[in-house]
């Protein structure tokens, strides 16, 4: 045994020398993100991106296309609570929003639904590729993450119900959130990806910076009162008056910027995401409307109709009855 | 020397004359002021029935109502662009920064007892004061009620309804939301577009570039002194003009041109007035109650660089919407200088030219009938089919223009493309007046043909013998029809109503007038 | 006929009488204590709902309580008092003579007689006297109104041309954060404004922006613009060529900037021509850099005047 231990003696130290250097890179790395850095104009910012931190080995390789690299933007690797096991990200986030990946064991279940419900569309191996060869009708739906795949399948809009539709609508779906989330852990495991599935911790939003960025970012498409509008071109923003438009698909379209949507990555927060999503399941789905009848929310088109169909109309058919008729 | 006599009850009441007390007052306001004259003759003023005569009621109510629950808002609206932090009752807006306009508005609305009430029922009352102009000068225009002598009262009436639609759109960009501000951008942008004075136009009235920080105080005064009192006194002259030339009425039984046919000014009028003044009220309370409008505190504070979809302006002003939308992007710019037309045309030459055609309507149909002689009698809209026609193809261009500024709600609602429904109003604009004009001339001369038209019909009974017989008897007429056949009578000196005791003789002499005399 | 030639033929109409009979009654009245009662439920009913109104009042209630307690009691006081008014009292229809609103021939002759020749006085020259008075009263007039117009504002300058944009200057978003280049992926949209004016309304509302990424290399817009959009971001004036509006409605895969107020559809491609709507002019494009902190800064300032035409405005 003698070998062994001069072996051991020999090459003791070595062994942990690449492992120490790589946790000694990713803790520099990590500190980094807390020294002020040349930012612009000679000032000091408070955080700094760090291009040198490396993914841990154990969350495998992950197509980063569709966060940015800021922190708090919904990047695992910008997290604090990033687990990872079998080279597979489980979950990651902040206090605000917490992002998990489908288990692994949908994955199975997963490849069977997509087989039936979906790879017509999309082929058969979720890339696009139709099996003749040529484009499918449906996009490539290879790294485009669970999130991703959660939010058209939970929605209903997919299954598309009319595939030469400029953008599918949402609808009462056949499949349950479970078979959404199946279908994410498969489509996820062709090509892993960002975002994961968002749940937003709404206990601590602060609806008034809700409402700040709502009126900011959101209004302009879907109203000030969420009602929802046609866009150019017959495409539309759907009403998020819907109540059964949950928090998780509101943080979701937020961050993957579903067909028309734009993507908001590192432009907001997760606080930032947490506190529009509370606004909008809080305040826009369920608002106090002191003033009466809501009149769906759509302004002063309804506001004139009824000033004038029940105000004046009503008035005139008082005078009617007040007054003679011939 | 005789004492006067002493002050007793029983004396003091035979000092009354035989009115009791009304007389005495009657009295001494005579001596004060030589009432009693015009007051008996005022009493008598006849006013024609026809329903539709009591639409500019419906307007002038409808202000009453606004300026009652104006001054309510008053009391409490800050007229300030001052930045203020809200610390409010409402959560969504707490700790944003917001202009004192904004915020008192919103603690109108949501912590003052009574305050989102009363802010909306000015705000139905005065969609419903323009909406109610509106038919009332179609009902005027329609029935030739602008002819000589009544031109003025006419050219009195446009101006009011164009200071109706500024004070509307003044009154609510008052509270400084994100809707409202959007459209004041967008006045400033209209303003701008004016050649050679625009720029000028705007940093003199905005007091500098856009938003600046004076134009609410300005729109506040404009709003609750300036344009209030010019309309105060226009509506006095309008009711003022009324009184003198007397009202106008349909061709009928007993009517002519010189005289007024329908009921008495006391009693019947005024009650009939009064109790619609209250049902006005009621309208405005009751949508106030029931039906949000102009929910400001869901829109938060204006932020130039914030904005909303569907934001159409109030009804009144969506004309102009939907003309500056289906508008083609026509600029002129060349010997250094830019004159957006697509700006200009729509939101300043287009209302400019219908409003003139509006005030210069009088003459041009006196110089095309070549009609100069004075009419208090009405015309049915059938016997002057081209008028009609011409009114009612300008209402169906306002009202495409409506329609089109709602393109997106529509677009949205039967799941169109928004471009689509775009282009289509382009076309529509043109060619629905074109089709109205057609139609509505051609049905005016139809209905001239027509025997008996509008009148209600009598129905016919049909009996049957007992002999298997069929014989039809004309009904009766229907007691309103039967008053309006009625030959009129002069008002009578006293009317007094009482109705038949069982058992009472009845001194029945028929009398045309409906009135019984009262034996003391 | 004068007025009093009217009151004394209105005293001797003798004292007519009618029997329930008669048709000027109308049916109500035939039967008008029936009527009577109606109205007078009506008013009680409309006096409950007033003590109503008074109660929610007094205990704060909602609104629409307030609201339709007060709309009732109003309407039905309403409704009984013109119900009273229509079946209860005389309608008539009672007949009215109309003034000859035109004075005579000869009234109207003597006033304008006395204008005529009143003013005819001895002096040759009252047109001229005439005249040189109303020139007078509308200088006075004119001069006036002046210093009213002029006080108002200031002359609008070159105010409408420039922006607070400069060579170097940052961009930040509504929340004053710098914009790195990594913060947005394709597809995102974010507002900015020159560093130092994202909480000032002026500012705000002339030099707000829109940033766009539309892909992750460089791209040019149009000829002469290479270097203006760096890594696929590209900047455009938020404040729409049309009227004003801020063009904050991103379509993604269209990439088409569509304005909110009346779709005016512009083509983020291409330098933000305009595709669709009445929007004369493209956005104009704010060259951007990204500086050595890898923060997005601009080149310079916009090369035109922003937002809607105006008489002045010279560029194309």
């Amino acid at each position: 045994m003698t070998g062994v231990s001069s072996h051991t003696r020999r090459h003791g130290g070595l062994r942990f020398v690449l492992p120490g250097s790589l946790l000694a890179a990713a803790a520099l790395g990590t500190l980094t993100l807390f020294f002020p850095g040349a930012g612009a104009d000679g000032q000091t910012v408070s955080a700094r991106v760090s291009h040198t931190s490396v993914p841990p080995k154990a969350c495998g390789t992950v197509n980063l296309k569709g966060v940015s690299a800021t922190p708090d933007s919904g990047n695992p690797f910008t997290s604090k609570n990033l687990t990872c096991r079998d080279g597979q990200i489980v979950s990651y986030g902040d206090s605000a929003i917490t992002y998990t990946n489908p288990p692994s064991a949908y994955v199975a279940a997963g490849r069977q639904l997509f087989a039936q419900t979906c790879s017509s569309c999309h082929g058969n191996e979720a890339n696009g590729v139709a099996p003749d060869g040529r484009a499918s009708i449906g996009p490539n739906m290879q790294g485009v993450g669970a999130a991703t795949v959660f939010f058209w399948v939970s929605t209903g809009r997919m299954p598309a119900a009319d595939i030469k539709a400029v953008e599918a609508e949402r609808r009462p779906t056949r499949l349950t959130t479970k078979d959404a989330l199946e279908l994410a852990a498969y489509v996820n495991s062709l090509d892993p990806a960002v975002p994961a599935v968002p749940t937003p911790n709404l206990s601590g939003a602060d609806l008034s910076v809700g409402s700040d960025l709502f009126s900011l970012d959101c209004a302009a498409c879907h109203t000030i009162t969420g009602a929802g509008d046609a866009l150019a071109f017959n495409t539309n923003a759907p009403s998020i008056q819907n109540r059964t438009v949950t928090a998780q698909q509101v943080a979701a379209a937020m961050r993957i910027g579903p067909a028309n949507m734009p993507r908001f990555s590192g432009n907001l927060s997760d606080a930032q995401v947490r506190d529009v999503v509370a606004y909008v399941t809080e305040q826009i789905q369920h608002p106090a409307n002191p003033g009466g009848a809501g009149l769906g929310g759509v302004g002063p088109v309804a506001e004139g109709f009824v000033a004038l169909l029940i105000g004046v109309g009503g008035l005139a058919l008082i005078c009617f009855w007040i007054g003679e008729r011939s | 020397m005789s004492a006067a006599p002493a002050r007793t009850k029983r004396n003091a009441k035979a000092a009354q004359g035989p009115f009791g007390r009304v007389g005495n007052v009657v009295n001494e306001l005579d001596d004060r002021l030589g009432v009693a004259k015009g007051g008996r003759v005022f009493l008598d003023k006849i006013f024609p029935d026809h329903w539709s005569f009591m639409l500019g009621e419906i307007s002038l109510y409808s202000f009453v109502v606004i300026m009652v629950t104006g001054v309510f808002l008053s009391l409490y609206f800050v007229p300030s662009t001052n930045a203020v932090i809200y610390h409010g009752s409402y959560a969504p807006l707490r700790g944003q920064t917001m202009s004192e306009a904004y915020e008192s508005t919103v603690r109108i609305s949501l912590n003052v007892r009574g305050g989102l009430l009363v802010r909306q029922m000015h705000h139905w009352a005065a969609d419903i004061f323009t909406g109610s102009i509106v038919v009332h000068m179609a009902r005027i225009f329609f029935t030739g009620a602008f002819r000589k002598p009544r031109e003025l009262n006419w050219t009195i009436g446009i101006i009011m309804l164009i200071l109706a639609i500024f004070e509307g759109f003044i009154g609510y960009s008052l509270p400084d939301d994100l809707i409202s501000g959007t459209g004041l951008r967008i006045g400033y942008s209209i303003a701008e577009s004016i050649p050679v004075v625009g720029s000028y136009l705007t940093t003199f009235l905005w007091g500098g570039t856009f938003p600046g920080d004076i134009i609410i105080p300005r729109f506040y005064i404009i709003h609750v002194l300036i344009i209030p009192l010019i309309l105060a006194g226009l509506i006095a002259t309008h009711l003022g003009l009324l009184v003198r030339q007397k009202h106008t009425q349909f061709k009928g039984e007993g009517r002519t041109e010189n005289n007024v046919v329908g009921s008495p000014m006391f009693p019947t009028f005024m009650a009939k007035t009064t109790g619609f003044l209250f049902m006005v009220a009621a309208a405005s309370a009751l949508l106030g109650a029931f039906a949000q409008i102009n929910p400001i505190w869901q829109f938060g504070s204006y932020d130039p660089s914030k904005i909303s979809y569907a934001v159409q302006p109030d009804w009144y002003m969506g004309w102009l919407d939907g003309a500056l939308r289906i508008m083609p992007s026509w600029e002129f710019a060349g010997f250094g200088h830019t004159i957006p037309l697509e700006v200009f045309l729509p939101a300043v030459v287009f209302p400019g030219l219908i409003f003139n055609i509006c005030f210069l309507w009088p003459a041009l149909e006196r110089r095309m009938t070549g009609d100069v002689a004075l009419h208090n009698l009405l015309d049915r809209p059938r016997d002057r089919p081209k008028r009609t026609a011409a009114g009612a193809s300008l209402f169906a261009l306002l009202f495409t223009l409506f329609a089109a500024s709602s393109t997106d709600v529509l677009a949205n609602y039967f799941h169109v493309s928004l471009n689509v429904v775009l282009w289509f109003f382009r076309f529509a604009t043109v060619i629905v007046p074109i089709i109205v004009a057609f139609v509505t001339y051609q049905l005016c001369v139809e209905m001239q043909g027509v025997h008996g038209i509008g009148k209600r019909k009598r129905a016919l009974i049909v009996h049957r013998s007992s002999a298997g017989e069929y014989s039809t008897v004309t009904s009766d007429l229907r007691p309103d029809d039967e008053r309006t056949e009625l030959h009129p009578e002069p008002v009578p000196v006293r009317i007094d109503i009482e109705p038949l005791r069982a058992g009472s003789s009845a001194a029945s002499e028929s009398s045309p007038t409906g009135v019984r005399q009262v034996n003391r | 006929m004068s007025d009093s030639d009217h009151q004394a033929s209105r005293t001797r109409v003798p004292m007519p009488i009618a029997t329930l009979n008669d048709p000027h009654m109308g049916d109500a009245a035939k039967n008008p204590g029936r009527i009577e009662v109606l109205v007078a439920l009506i008013f009680v009913v409309a006096i409950i709902a007033l003590a109503g109104f008074g109660a929610a009042y007094w205990q704060n209630w909602s609104p629409w309580i307030i609201g339709g307690t007060m709309g009732a009691g109003l309407f039905l006081l309403g409704f009984g008092l013109t119900a009273w008014g229509k079946y209860l009292m005389p309608q008539g229809p009672f007949v009215e003579e109309r003034h000859v609103l035109a004075s005579s021939a000869d009234e109207r002759d003597s006033l304008a007689a006395a204008l005529v020749e009143r003013s005819a006085v001895v002096v040759k020259r009252r047109r001229v006297l005439g005249g040189l008075f109303a020139l007078g009263s509308g200088i006075f007039g004119i001069v006036a109104l002046f210093p009213l117009l002029r006080s108002l504002g200031p002359v609008p300058g070159n105010s409408f041309e420039v922006t607070d944009w400069r060579k170097g200057s940052l961009l930040v978003d509504s929340n004053g954060r710098p914009v790195h280049k990594d913060t947005m992926v394709p597809g995102g949209i974010l507002t900015v404004y020159p560093k130092g004016q994202e909480a000032n309304p002026s500012g705000q509302a002339t030099d707000q922006t829109v940033l766009i990424r539309v892909q992750r290399t460089d791209f040019t817009t149009r000829p002469g613009r290479e270097s203006w959009a760096p890594e696929g971001y590209v900047a455009y004036s938020k404040v729409c060529t049309h009227l004003g509006c801020p063009v904050g409605l991103y379509e993604q895969q269209l990439e088409l900037l569509v304005c909110p107020c009346h779709q005016s559809m512009f083509n983020v491609r291409n330098g933000a021509q305009p595709q669709f709507g009445p929007a004369p002019r493209p956005l104009p494009q704010l060259p951007l850099a990204i500086n050595s902190g890898g923060y997005l800064v601009a080149q310079g300032g916009y090369d035109q005047a922003v937002g809607p035409g105006f008489w002045e405005r010279t560029t194309r």
